[in-house]
C-alpha cells in the first residue's frame, strides 16, 4: 500500500474515529427515519435527501478541508521537510494525501451517496448515475483544489518568508471564479448576468449549447466536472512535484489553458461564431494570467535566473523557471489576434487596435503585480498589487471619465469606443511599469549578483 | 588515486529573495568523517545543510552527495541521506513502531524488510521497549532519539544533523554523542551543525567553520577528540640532548613546538601513549614528565579564527 495513504489512514480513519463517525451517522439517519415515519411514501425519500446533504457536508466541505490540511498540518507540525525527503513519487504523495487525508470524510460521505442512490432507485428517479458521477467529480474537484491551494500557499510562504496558509489562495480562487462568471455574464458570453453560470451548474435542466450543438445539461455537467476534477488532480500533482524539488517543463499548464479556452469558447460557438469563441477563450485565459501572477512565489532570484538562462539561449534550464503568467499572456494574445482576424481572414482589421489594447492592459497589469510583489517585503505584495490595480481601474478610470468621457476613460481601461487611445495608453503604462519592475527584480543582473537589489 | 569525497560542495551561492545567505562555499568531506559545522547563529549553516539535503536549490554552484547531484537527482540524494532539521516534528498520534514503519516505507524500503529495519533502528536509539508508545508521550530526549531513528531507519550513507543537541539534558546529550560515535563507527558520514562547540567535542573528527555565509579559516580541518592528525604529548626531558629533533625523528616522532621547559611532540596516528613513552625511553631520552595533549575543538576553532 502507498505509505502516505497508509499513514493517513492510521491517523484519520482509526477504528475509534470510524466508530464515532458511525454513531453520529446512525443518529442522523435514525432521526430522519423517526421524523418521516408517518410519510405515506415511507422514509426512503427523506433518507435520500439527508444522504445527499451528508455527502455534500462530508465529502465536499469536510473532505476539501481535510485535503488542504494534509499539507498545512505538516507545516504546522514541522514534518513537511521529513515528507519532502521521502523517496515517494509525487503522484503517490498526491493521491496518498488527497484520498488518505480525507479518508474518513469519504467514508461518511459515501454512506450518504449510497442512501441517495438507494432512495432514487426505489423511487424510479432517472439520471441517477449521471448525478452520482457529478457529485463524486465535484467532491474530487474541491478536494484537489484545496490540496493545490495549500501547496501554492506553502510555496508562496517559503519564498515570502511567512507562515503558510491556504485561505488566501482559496479566497482568491473563489473571487476569481465569481469574477469570471460576472465578467462573462456582463459581456454576453452566457445567458444572464452575475453568477448565473454557477446556478445553471447546480440545477442542470434542459440542454446546454456547447461546441456547436446541444447537449443534455445533466450529462454535460457530469462530463465537464469530471474533466475539471481530473485537471485539478493533475495540477495538485504538478505542484507536488515542485515541492519535492522536481522540475516541471512548461507543458501541462499551457495544455490546461488551451483546454480552458476551448471549454469556455464552446458555449458561444453556435450562436455567435468562431471569432466570439476565440474572444471568450482569450478572456478566460487572460484571467488565468492574473491568477498565475498571484499564485507564483514572489521570488525575484528565480525570475533573474530565468532571464539569465533565456538570454543565453539555455532553454533547457530556462524552461522550468518560466514565470507562470507568460503562457496565458502568449495564448491570450494569440486568441485575441485570432478573434479579430477570424471574420475577415486578415489581421489588418479595424478592431486590431482594440485587441492590442486588451493585451497592452493585461501586460501593464502583470507589470503592476510584479512591481508590487517583488519589493523588499514580498509578504505584503499581493495586497499592494490588488490595491494598485483597484486604484488604476477604479480611481484612474473615474477621473479619466470625468475629464474626457470615453476618451479619458480609455486612458485607464481598454475601451472599445477609443481603441487606439487605449492601445497607446496601455502600451505606455506597460512600458513604464515593466521598466520599474525589471529594475526592482534586477533582471539584467547575473544569478551571481547579490540577492538584494535596491527597491525602485 | 584518492577516493571521491562523500560530500563535495563547489562554489555554492544561495540567495533568499531579499538577502544572500551563502557566498561561494566550497569544501569536501571524505567518507566516514564526522564533520562539525560550526559558526555563530545566522552564519548560514542551516541553509547550507538544507542545500546539501536537496531541500533547497543553490542559486549557483553544485553539491554532490554520495555521488549524486542535488539539483540533477534530488530524489536520489533524499534516498541516500538522513536529515534532521533543527526544529523537527513527529507524528505525535502514531506509535513509535508506526512512525518508524512509515519512515522506512516512505524512504523506499520494501514491506518485507521494513519490520526488521524498524527493530534495528529502535535498538540503535534504545527505544525498543517503547515501540508501542505514542510519539507524543515521549520525553524531549526520547523524541530526539525517535527523530534520529526515523532519519537512519533506511540506512543512509550520509547523516546531516542540524543542532541535534539543542534542548537536551546532559544525559540525553551523552546518549546522542554515543549514538553518533556508533554510527560513525559503522562507516556513516555525518555532518553535525552547532554553535556550541562543547557538544561536538566528543565525536567530531573534522571541523568546518562558517561565518557570514562563507567558509572561514582553512576549510575542513582536523579537530576534536577523534582528530586523526596524530597523538600530541607534552614532554619534559631531564637534560635534553642537542640533537633532540633528530633523535625524535629517528623514532617517527615530530617535535611540534617548545612550550617553556616542555616540548610538544606529535606521534603518528594510532600511536598508543604507553608505546610512545617506551620508545622515548628506549631511545635513551630521560623523560621527566609525560602528558598527552588533547586538541579540543575549541583549540581548533581558535586556531582557525587566528589564521
Amino acid at each position: 500500500m502507498n505509505p502516505e495513504f497508509q499513514r493517513n489512514l492510521w491517523l484519520e480513519a482509526s477504528p475509534r474515529r470510524i466508530a464515532w463517525a458511525g454513531v453520529v451517522l446512525l443518529l442522523i439517519y435514525g432521526a430522519a427515519i423517526t421524523l418521516t415515519r408517518s410519510n405515506p411514501y415511507g422514509a426512503l425519500p427523506a433518507l435520500g435527501g439527508v444522504g445527499a446533504v451528508v455527502f455534500v457536508v462530508c465529502a465536499m466541505i469536510w473532505g476539501a478541508r481535510a485535503s488542504g490540511n494534509s499539507i498545512l498540518t505538516e507545516i504546522a507540525d514541522r514534518t513537511w521537510d521529513f515528507q519532502r525527503l521521502s523517496a515517494l513519487k509525487p503522484w503517490a504523495m498526491t493521491w496518498g494525501k488527497l484520498f488518505g487525508g480525507a479518508s474518513l470524510a469519504w467514508l461518511c460521505g459515501l454512506t450518504g451517496l449510497l442512501m441517495m442512490v438507494i432512495a432514487g432507485l426505489s423511487g424510479g428517479v432517472t439520471g441517477l448515475a449521471t448525478t452520482a458521477v457529478f457529485m463524486l467529480a465535484l467532491a474530487v474537484l474541491l478536494q484537489a483544489i484545496s490540496l493545490g491551494a495549500a501547496l501554492i500557499g506553502v510555496r508562496k510562504a517559503r519564498a515570502e518568508g511567512r507562515t503558510a496558509r491556504a485561505s488566501g489562495v482559496l479566497g482568491g480562487l473563489i473571487i476569481g471564479a465569481i469574477l469570471l462568471s460576472w465578467v462573462a455574464g456582463s459581456a454576453g458570453f452566457q445567458r444572464g448576468m452575475g453568477t448565473e453560470g454557477f446556478g445553471a451548474l447546480f440545477t442542470a435542466n434542459g440542454l446546454v449549447d456547447w461546441g456547436g450543438r446541444l447537449w443534455s445539461a445533466a450529462a454535460f455537467r457530469a462530463v465537464a466536472l469530471t474533466l475539471f476534477a481530473a485537471w485539478a488532480v493533475v495540477g495538485a500533482w504538478r505542484l507536488m512535484r515542485l515541492e519535492l524539488q522536481m522540475q516541471n517543463a512548461p507543458v501541462i499548464w499551457p495544455a490546461f489553458l488551451i483546454f480552458l479556452a476551448i471549454f469556455a469558447g464552446g458555449f458561444v460557438l453556435r450562436t455567435q461564431g468562431f471569432a466570439a469563441s476565440l474572444a471568450v477563450g482569450s478572456l478566460v485565459v487572460a484571467l488565468s494570467a492574473y491568477a498565475a501572477a498571484f499564485a507564483e512565489p514572489a521570488d525575484r532570484v528565480r525570475i533573474r535566473q530565468f532571464a539569465h538562462f533565456a538570454a543565453k539561449g539555455d532553454l533547457a534550464r530556462a524552461a522550468p523557471l518560466t514565470p507562470a503568467p507568460l503562457a496565458p499572456l502568449l495564448i491570450a494574445t494569440l486568441l485575441v489576434l485570432g478573434a479579430f482576424a477570424a471574420p475577415t481572414g486578415s489581421l489588418m482589421t479595424p478592431e486590431l487596435g482594440q485587441a492590442g489594447a486588451l493585451i497592452a492592459f493585461l501586460l501593464r497589469d502583470l507589470g503592476v503585480i510584479a512591481l508590487c510583489r517583488m519589493g523588499e517585503r514580498p509578504q505584503r505584495g499581493d495586497f499592494s498589487a490588488v490595491v494598485a490595480l483597484g486604484l488604476l481601474y477604479g480611481v484612474g478610470g473615474s477621473i479619466g471619465w470625468a475629464v474626457g468621457q470615453e476618451t479619458g476613460g480609455a486612458l485607464f481601461a481598454p475601451l472599445a469606443n477609443a481603441p487606439l487611445i487605449s492601445l497607446a495608453s496601455g502600451l505606455a503604462q506597460a512600458a513604464v511599469v515593466w521598466v520599474l519592475a525589471a529594475k526592482r527584480i534586477g533582471i539584467n543582473a547575473p544569478p551571481s549578483a547579490p540577492a538584494s537589489v535596491p527597491a525602485t | 588515486m584518492t577516493a571521491a569525497p562523500m560530500i563535495d560542495v563547489r562554489g555554492v551561492v544561495y540567495d533568499y529573495p531579499t538577502a544572500r545567505a551563502l557566498h561561494g562555499v566550497s569544501f569536501t568531506v571524505e567518507a566516514g568523517a564526522v564533520l562539525a559545522m560550526v559558526g555563530p547563529n545566522g552564519a548560514g549553516k542551516t541553509t547550507l545543510l538544507r542545500c546539501m539535503a536537496a531541500l533547497d536549490n543553490p542559486t549557483e554552484g553544485e553539491i554532490i552527495v554520495a555521488g549524486l547531484d542535488t539539483r540533477g537527482d534530488p530524489r536520489g540524494v533524499h534516498a541516500a541521506i538522513g536529515y534532521l532539521p533543527d526544529f523537527f516534528g513527529l507524528y505525535e498520534e502514531l506509535s513509535v513502531r508506526r512512525a518508524l514503519t512509515y519512515a522506512a516505507r516512505s524512504r523506499g524500503m520494501s514491506p518485507g524488510e521494513t519490520p526488521r529495519a524498524v527493530e534495528e533502528a529502535a535498538a540503535r536509539v534504545q527505544l525498543t521497549d517503547r515501540l508501542e508508545m505514542r510519539a507524543g508521550e515521549l520525553s524531549r530526549g526520547l523524541k530526539q532519539r525517535l527523530a534520529i531513528a526515523q532519519t537512519i531507519v533506511h540506512r543512509p550513507r550520509v547523516l546531516l544533523l542540524d543542532e541535534p543537541a539543542a534542548g537536551l539534558d546532559p544525559e540525553a546529550r551523552r546518549a546522542l554523542s554515543d549514538l553518533i560515535l556508533r554510527l560513525a563507527g559503522e562507516g556513516m558520514t555525518i555532518v553535525v551543525s552547532s554553535h556550541i562547540l562543547a557538544e561536538l567535542e566528543d565525536y567530531s573528527t573534522r571541523m568546518l567553520m562558517i561565518r557570514d555565509g562563507a567558509v572561514a579559516g582553512g576549510g575542513v580541518v582536523a579537530a576534536g577528540s577523534g582528530a586523526r592528525h596524530g597523538l600530541q604529548v607534552a614532554v619534559a626531558f631531564a637534560d635534553p640532548p642537542q640533537d633532540l629533533p633528530e633523535r625524535l625523528a629517528a623514532i617517527g616522532v615530530t617535535l611540534e613546538r617548545h612550550d617553556g621547559e616542555e616540548v610538544v611532540l606529535l606521534a603518528p596516528e594510532g600511536e598508543d601513549d604507553a608505546a610512545l613513552l617506551a620508545r622515548l625511553i628506549g631511545a635513551g631520552l630521560k623523560v621527566r614528565s609525560f602528558q598527552p595533549v588533547r586538541r579540543t575543538l575549541e583549540d581548533a576553532y581558535l586556531a582557525e579564527v587566528a589564521r
